[in-house]
C-alpha cells in the first residue's frame, strides 16, 4: 500500500466538469502533473488531500482515504497555490502553529519549524509577517510548511513558480533527495520542460482527463506517435493531395467535396511541415493550415513546442 | 529501507487518543481566540455587550448628580415632609417645612367673558335727558358666539321720572325679520316670556330697530332685553350696539353706545415646590397658592432598577445583543476564513474536521461568554452602584449574589446556544442577513409557538434561567404581550439540560456539514 491510487475519480463543479474518470497509480518518486492552466491539476491535488471530495470513484493515499485527514495529513504535506496566509502569522509562528497540531511539544515544533525554514533559506525572514513577504518567499514558506513534519507524500502545486534560479536548483535537489528516500513527490507544472528532466513519471492532463501517463520517454513517444490531422485550404487540392500522398509519414488524405481543401493525417508533424513548405515553394498556393485534431495537438504545441 | 518505513508509519500512524484530540482542539482554539478578540467586527460585539452597563451608569450618575444638587440646596426633615397634605396653602407649607430646594412658578392668563348677573338685560342712562320723537337701536355685532342674527326681546325707553315705558306698544320698524312672527313689534310688546318668537329677530344688514314714540318726549333711560332674557343662550346676547334719537326720523344723534358685556383676564398661578429629605424627593403642585397635587418618590428606587435590569436583560441583552453578537462571532468562523482564503490550512492539519469544529466553537464560546457574561455583570454592578449601601447589603444577603450569578450564567448559556446555531448556519449559508432575520423571527415568536416547537428555540431555555421574570406592563397591547411573553418556564436544571441537548444536536448537524465541506475559493485552476 505505498502508492497513490485514483480509481475512476470524477469531480464536478456544479454542471462544470472538474476531472473526469481519472484512474491513476502513482508509485513513490517524483511525479509531475503537467497540463495547461485549467486542465484540472489543482483539482486532482485538492482531491488527494481531501480539500474537495470526489463525486464518483475512490482515492487511496498509501492506503488512507483523503476523508480521514487525521491520519492522512500526518504523512502528507500539501503546498497549495493559494497565495494567502493568516494575517497574524510570521513565517516562524505560521509553521510552528501547524506543527503543534501534530502533537509535538512547543520546543520540538519550534525546532522542526526552524529546520524547515532553513531548508528553504527563509531564516532571515522567519520573524516577519508572511503577509509582508514577496511572492517567491510566500511560495517558499508554503513549501516549508508542507515539509516541516517530514511527510511521506508531498503534494506541491506549481512549486517552482516564482523561485529564483538558485533556490529552484536547491529545491529540485530536495525533491530528488526525498524521492530517493521513497517518498511521493507529486508536483504540478504547466511547462513540461520545467519538470521532464527531474520527473520519474509524468502525467499529462488536459480538460480534466489524463492524456498520457508514464516515464517522460513514453509520454513523449505517445504524443509523437499519436497521428495528427490537419485541414489544408488550397486551390489545386488534388495536386497537393497527390504530392503529399508520396510522403511516408502521411497515412490518410481525404479531399473535400468542393475540391478546395483536404484533410491530412500524419504521424510526424515536423516532416509534414517540411513537406508542406516544399509544396508551397513549388508554386502551389496554400491558403491555410489548421490543426483539425485540437486536443492532443494543442497540448503538444503548448507543452513542448509552445511559446 | 522497508524496516525504516515501518518505523515511521508506526510512529506517525497511531490514532490519537481523546486527550490528543482535545489538545489539538485547544491549539486551534488558542489561534482562533486571538483572531476573534481583535477583529474589527469585534468592536460591534463589544459595543453591544457594554451598552446596558453604559445605560445604567448614566442613570446612576444622573441620580447622584440630582441628589447632590438637592443636598446643596438644603434638605428638610423627613417627618415634616410627610406632614404635607392636600389643600395646604403655599404659606402654610413654606412656614412649616421650610425653604424648598427648588421653586418654580408660572401664571397662566385666559381671557374669559364676564358673565352678566343681570339676566340678559342692559340699562343705559343718559345724562342729561334729551328730547326725542324717534329712538333707534343699531346693532353692530349681534352676538358673542359669532352668529350673525340679532335677537332683541324688548326695547324700553323711559322719561326722566322713569315711570312710563314710552316705547311700549308703539309702532316699530327694523331690518327684515327672520320670520313673519318675529317682527319689530315683538320688541315693544312688553313681554319677554313668550318663548323664542317673543323677540325681534333679524339677520338683514344693517341691523336696526326703530320706535316711533308718537310725540316728542324727554328721554333719560333705555333698557334692552337680549337673548338670554328670553331664555336663550347668553352667547346670543347682543355684543355691540348703540342707541340714537331723532326728532324727525331723518337725523339721528347717538346718545349711548355699548360694548355689551365685556371680557376679563382670568389669572391662575401654578407653583411647584421641590423638597428633599436626602432619600426622597417631593414635588408639590400648587394652583393659586393651594396644594393641588403632590408626589413623593424615592430618589433611587432599588426595586424599580432591578426590574428595569430584568427587562433590559431579557428584551435587549438576550434577544438582541447576544443574538447579534454571536452572529458576528460565530457565523464567520468558517465563512470568514473561506473568504480570506485561509481555511485550507486548517483542513490540511492532521486533525479530524470535528476537532477543528470543536476548536473553533470553543474559541467563539470563550470569547463571547467572557464578553457577554462580563457585560452582564458590568451592567449589574452599574445598576447597583448608586444605591444605598445598606439596601444593597440587604439585597446581597437575600440572594443578590445568586441573581448576579444567574444573569452571567444565562448570558454565557445564551452564547452556548446561539453560538452553536450561528456556527452551523455559517457552514451552510454565507450571507448572514436572511438566516439572521429568520432566526430572529423564530426566536421572537417562541412565546406563541406550540409547546413542542418552543423547545427548539434558544430563548425558551434562557428565559427560564433568568432570576427575575421580565416585567410586562398590564396595559401592553395583546400582540406585544404574546410576542414578548416568556414561554412556560421549565425548571432550571431542566432548562440547562434542554439547552445543552439542543446545542449538541446543532453541533452534530454542524459536524456533518463540516465533514462534507470543500474548499472553494472561487477561481479554481
Amino acid at each position: 500500500m505505498t502508492a497513490v491510487i485514483f480509481n475512476e475519480v470524477s469531480k464536478f463543479y456544479g454542471e462544470v466538469l472538474g476531472v473526469n474518470r481519472v484512474t491513476l497509480n502513482v508509485p513513490p518518486g517524483i511525479t509531475s502533473l503537467v497540463g495547461p492552466n485549467g486542465s484540472g491539476k489543482t483539482t486532482l491535488m485538492n482531491l488527494m488531500t481531501g480539500l474537495i471530495h470526489p463525486d464518483h470513484g475512490t482515492i487511496s493515499m498509501r492506503g488512507i482515504s483523503p476523508r480521514d485527514p487525521e491520519a492522512l495529513m500526518r504523512i502528507t504535506g500539501y503546498a497549495t497555490q493559494y497565495d494567502t496566509a493568516p494575517r497574524w502569522a510570521t513565517g516562524f509562528t505560521f509553521i510552528t502553529t501547524g506543527l503543534l497540531l501534530f502533537g509535538y511539544g512547543r520546543a520540538e515544533a519550534e525546532e522542526k519549524a526552524w529546520k524547515a525554514l532553513e531548508r528553504l533559506s527563509l531564516t532571515d525572514a522567519a520573524n516577519r509577517k508572511v503577509a509582508a513577504y514577496s511572492k517567491g518567499m510566500r511560495q517558499r514558506v508554503r513549501l516549508a510548511q508542507a515539509i516541516a513534519h517530514d511527510p511521506e507524500i508531498l503534494v506541491l502545486d506549481e512549486p517552482l513558480n516564482g523561485l529564483d534560479p538558485l533556490v529552484r536548483a536547491e529545491t529540485i535537489a530536495l525533491f530528488r533527495t526525498w524521492a530517493g528516500e521513497g517518498k511521493h513527490v507529486i508536483i504540478s507544472s504547466h511547462v513540461l520542460q520545467e519538470v521532464d528532466l527531474i520527473s520519474d513519471q509524468v502525467v499529462l492532463i488536459a480538460n480534466g482527463m489524463i492524456v498520457a501517463e508514464g516515464t517522460i520517454r513514453t509520454v513523449r513517444e505517445e504524443i509523437q506517435e499519436h497521428p495528427s490531422q490537419y485541414l489544408i485550404r488550397c486551390r489545386d487540392a488534388s495536386d497537393v493531395a497527390s504530392r503529399l500522398f508520396s510522403e511516408d509519414h502521411v497515412s490518410e488524405i481525404r479531399l473535400n467535396d468542393d475540391r478546395m481543401g483536404l484533410l491530412v493525417m500524419t504521424r510526424d508533424r515536423e516532416q509534414f511541415a517540411r513537406a508542406l513548405g516544399r509544396i508551397a515553394l513549388d508554386g502551389h498556393r496554400i491558403d491555410g493550415v489548421v490543426p483539425a485534431d485540437e486536443n492532443v495537438d494543442a497540448l503538444y504545441e503548448y507543452l513542448i513546442g509552445g511559446e | 529501507m522497508p524496516d525504516r518505513h515501518a518505523d515511521v508509519d508506526a510512529q506517525k500512524g497511531t490514532t490519537p487518543s481523546f486527550g490528543g484530540r482535545a489538545r489539538q482542539a485547544w491549539t486551534i482554539a488558542k489561534v482562533e481566540l486571538r483572531r476573534i478578540f481583535f477583529t474589527k467586527r469585534g468592536i460591534g460585539v463589544y459595543v453591544l455587550a457594554v451598552l446596558p452597563a453604559l445605560a445604567f451608569l448614566g442613570h446612576g450618575i444622573d441620580a447622584k448628580l440630582q441628589i447632590d444638587r438637592l443636598t446643596r440646596r438644603g434638605l428638610v426633615d423627613a417627618a415634616r415632609m410627610n406632614s404635607i397634605q392636600q389643600g395646604d396653602t403655599l404659606e402654610d407649607v413654606k412656614a412649616r417645612v421650610g425653604k424648598p430646594a427648588e421653586e418654580r412658578w408660572s401664571v397662566r392668563t385666559r381671557r374669559v367673558r364676564q358673565r352678566s348677573a343681570n339676566g340678559g338685560t342692559t340699562t343705559h342712562v343718559i345724562e342729561p335727558a334729551v328730547d326725542a320723537r324717534f329712538v333707534r337701536l343699531n346693532i353692530t355685532r349681534p352676538t358673542y358666539s359669532g352668529d350673525a342674527i340679532a335677537r332683541i326681546y324688548e326695547f324700553e325707553v323711559y322719561e326722566p321720572d322713569g315711570s312710563r315705558n314710552l316705547a311700549l306698544g308703539r309702532p316699530a320698524k327694523g331690518s327684515v325679520p327672520c320670520s313673519p312672527d318675529q317682527g319689530p313689534e315683538k320688541a315693544v310688546n312688553g313681554s319677554v316670556s313668550g318663548g323664542k318668537t317673543d323677540d325681534w329677530c333679524s339677520d338683514d344688514w344693517p341691523l336696526f330697530l326703530q320706535v316711533d314714540l308718537g310725540a316728542t318726549h324727554p328721554v333719560k333711560r333705555f333698557v334692552v332685553k337680549h337673548a338670554s332674557a328670553g331664555g336663550e343662550s347668553d352667547d346670543f346676547d347682543t355684543r355691540e350696539f348703540n342707541i340714537q334719537v331723532s326728532m324727525d326720523g331723518k337725523t339721528f344723534t347717538t346718545v349711548t353706545a355699548s360694548a355689551g358685556v365685556g371680557y376679563v383676564d382670568e389669572r391662575t398661578e401654578y407653583r411647584m415646590l421641590i423638597y428633599s429629605d436626602g432619600r426622597r424627593v417631593a414635588q408639590l403642585h400648587f394652583v393659586d397658592a393651594r396644594l393641588d397635587s403632590m408626589s413623593i418618590e424615592p430618589l433611587l428606587n432599588f426595586e424599580d432598577d432591578r426590574m428595569i435590569f430584568a427587562g433590559i436583560f431579557q428584551y435587549f441583552y438576550l434577544r438582541l445583543a447576544i443574538f447579534f453578537g454571536c452572529l458576528g462571532m460565530f457565523m464567520y468562523l468558517f465563512s470568514g476564513e473561506m473568504s480570506n482564503r485561509t481555511l485550507h490550512y486548517w483542513f490540511l492539519a492532521p486533525a479530524r474536521r470535528e476537532v477543528l469544529l470543536a476548536g473553533k466553537y470553543a474559541a467563539g464560546l470563550i470569547a463571547s461568554a467572557v464578553i457577554f457574561s462580563g457585560g452582564a455583570l458590568l451592567a449589574f454592578a452599574a445598576m447597583i452602584w448608586p444605591h444605598d449601601p445598606v439596601e444593597v447589603q440587604a439585597y446581597w444577603n437575600a440572594g443578590g449574589m445568586t441573581q448576579a450569578f444567574w444573569y452571567a450564567m444565562a448570558a454565557a448559556l445564551g452564547c452556548v446556544g446561539y453560538g452553536s446555531v450561528f456556527l452551523a448556519v455559517g457552514l451552510y449559508i454565507r450571507n448572514p442577513i436572511v438566516p439572521a432575520a429568520v432566526l430572529l423571527a423564530w426566536e421572537g415568536a417562541s412565546g406563541i409557538l406550540p409547546h413542542a416547537l418552543q423547545k427548539i428555540s434558544i430563548l425558551y431555555y434562557l428565559q427560564s434561567l433568568c432570576p427575575v421574570p421580565a416585567p410586562m406592563g398590564r396595559d401592553a397591547p395583546m400582540l406585544i404581550r404574546l410576542l414578548a411573553a416568556p414561554a412556560a418556564p421549565a425548571s432550571r436544571p431542566g432548562a440547562m439540560l434542554g439547552l445543552l441537548l439542543l446545542t449538541a444536536l446543532v453541533l452534530w448537524i454542524a459536524s456533518r456539514a463540516v465533514r462534507r465541506m470543500e474548499i472553494s475559493y472561487g477561481a479554481e485552476t
